[in-house]
């Protein structure tokens, strides 16, 4: 499914998190969404899936207002690892099930087969904090897939973990791309994992820049983005 | 006296055992224990009040506990701008609803014996006490047969339940209610200070190693009993002639070591 945002802004405290924010998610992308340490990246994530309210502009979801309601039923937001309490005493596989708990219909896949589809099916009866940093995040990544969404949001899932599930956590969401997801994750990293992305959106308040990782590295250059990125 | 004078106590005592530790799990694993310790000591002025007026000192009780930590809530920074709860808050209220209550109790002219609501006095159970905590562990087995997995949900990720649409507040306004009915009702036995170890320790045994919530529930209600059953009995002999309440209390400190030793074998 197709998300539009149209001059989306949204309040935080006495300012502006986000100012006049417009981009347009085809289906079955995978998009970056880069910028430093406070740019909005979080925000406009969770403006998209309704946790924040807008202060002005309007999301759509293949033409269509995306309501509340809408929102819950099409898009999964997964969070950042520091809101997710690891040592609750659950397995990974019943984890994965909670996605169904609210879901008014099923997702595309049963949980046994999304967690096969990001290669954890094998670890599926260990208590969650048994896993390692990357296969906790693709823990949460299955659970997003047996919710009934399309649009996959993503907020920092590569942030604390080591480089090889780095690079197997990207392989999953490239999957996940070519069957029809459409991903926007948001990320510090300004290095050679960014070529594995469709499209980078960079943001610092405003959007500053919108295109396929080299250009958008290349047309970026001078900001030195990455100085304040931790990636 | 006769000679089963100990079978209600005791029965009350194993209630007891069962029921705090299930209510202290469901709260620890949500990040919210101290809320026990709170309602605890928020219970009194309505004990008072109710104690003034005729009424049943537990209905009182569950009333101003609530009251104590929805006002709590109401003063507390929410999580997302840092940390769970607000300390100084907490504290507050939990000593401002502490003295309140004492206070009520000469200015209503009422007698309560303040000793046995803090410490418990099990050896003067009646039956209407057993029952007050069957309806509490009745109420927790409800909560647990109908929310379980929003509990669940809840307590592993409290953002991602509420975005997708989980009556967060409502569950836990359910969660509050019970607990207070579990301080409420174990007030008999150990008493509404002591409650607290027979909430904290055994959740806190029961949820190392545990790979579900359902595990750790039922875990924490045999250690609760056992605690609670073997501090009575130890209490009743003639040696040794303690109040069951505070001896439950010192007993529960032997389970930290357990827990160490748990943490330490699961490396």
């Amino acid at each position: 499914m197709a998300l539009e945002a149209r001059h989306l802004s949204v309040r935080r405290g006495e300012g502006l998190a986000l100012e006049d924010i417009s981009f347009c998610l085809e289906p079955g992308t995978l998009i970056a969404l880069v910028g430093p340490n406070g740019a909005g990246k979080s925000t406009l994530l969770q403006a998209i899936e309704g946790q924040i309210p807008l202060l002005s502009g309007e999301l759509l979801l293949d033409g269509a207002v995306l309501t509340p309601r809408l929102a819950r039923r099409q898009l999964a937001l997964m969070p950042q690892r520091g809101e997710i309490a690891w040592h609750f005493p659950i397995s990974v596989r019943e984890l994965v099930g909670l996605g169904r708990l609210m879901a008014a219909r099923p997702g595309c896949c049963a949980v046994e087969a999304a967690l096969q589809r990001v290669g954890i099916d094998a670890l599926a009866s260990r208590r969650l904090d048994q896993l390692s940093g990357g296969q906790q995040q693709r823990a949460l990544l299955a659970r997003l897939l047996v919710q009934p969404a399309s649009v996959l949001l993503l907020d920092e899932p590569c942030a604390a973990i080591d480089p090889p599930s780095r690079t197997q956590l990207l392989q999953v969401m490239g999957q996940l791309r070519d069957a029809g997801f459409t991903l926007l994750v948001s990320s510090h990293d300004w290095g050679h994992d960014l070529d594995a992305y469709d499209r980078v959106l960079v943001i610092d308040r405003k959007l500053l820049a919108d295109g396929p990782p080299a250009s958008v590295r290349h047309s970026l250059g001078d900001l030195r983005l990455g100085n304040h990125c931790c990636g | 006296m006769t000679a089963t004078w100990w079978m209600l106590p005791l029965a009350l005592a194993l209630l007891s055992g069962l029921l705090c530790p299930l209510a202290g799990t469901l709260l620890l694993v949500q990040g919210r224990l101290f809320q026990a310790n709170l309602i605890s000591h928020a219970v009194l002025p309505g004990l008072a009040v109710a104690v003034a007026l005729g009424l049943d000192p537990g209905l009182g009780g569950v009333v101003s506990g609530v009251a104590g930590a929805l006002l709590a809530e109401r003063f507390s920074r929410p999580a997302s701008s840092g940390g769970r709860g607000d300390e100084a808050v907490l504290n507050t209220v939990l000593a401002g609803f502490l003295g309140l209550g004492v206070l009520l109790i000469p200015l209503l002219r009422i007698r309560v014996n303040l000793e046995a609501v803090l410490f418990g006095d099990l050896l003067a159970a009646g039956a209407p006490d057993l029952l007050r905590t069957g309806l509490a562990l009745l109420a927790v087995l409800a909560l647990l047969g109908f929310r379980y997995r929003q509990l669940v949900f809840l307590g592993v990720d409290p953002l991602g339940a509420a975005s997708s649409g989980l009556a967060v507040g409502r569950l836990r306004l359910l969660l509050t209610f019970v607990t207070a009915l579990t301080v409420v009702s174990a007030m008999t036995a150990v008493g509404v200070v002591l409650v607290i170890a027979l909430m904290g320790a055994p959740a806190l045994l029961a949820l190392e190693g545990a790979i579900s919530l359902r595990q750790a529930l039922l875990r924490a209600a045999l250690i609760g009993a056992l605690l609670a059953g073997c501090g009575f009995v130890l209490a009743i002999q003639p040696a040794i002639n303690l109040p069951p309440g505070p001896l439950i209390g010192v007993l529960s400190l032997l389970l930290l070591p357990l827990v160490l030793h748990r943490r330490g074998s699961a490396r």
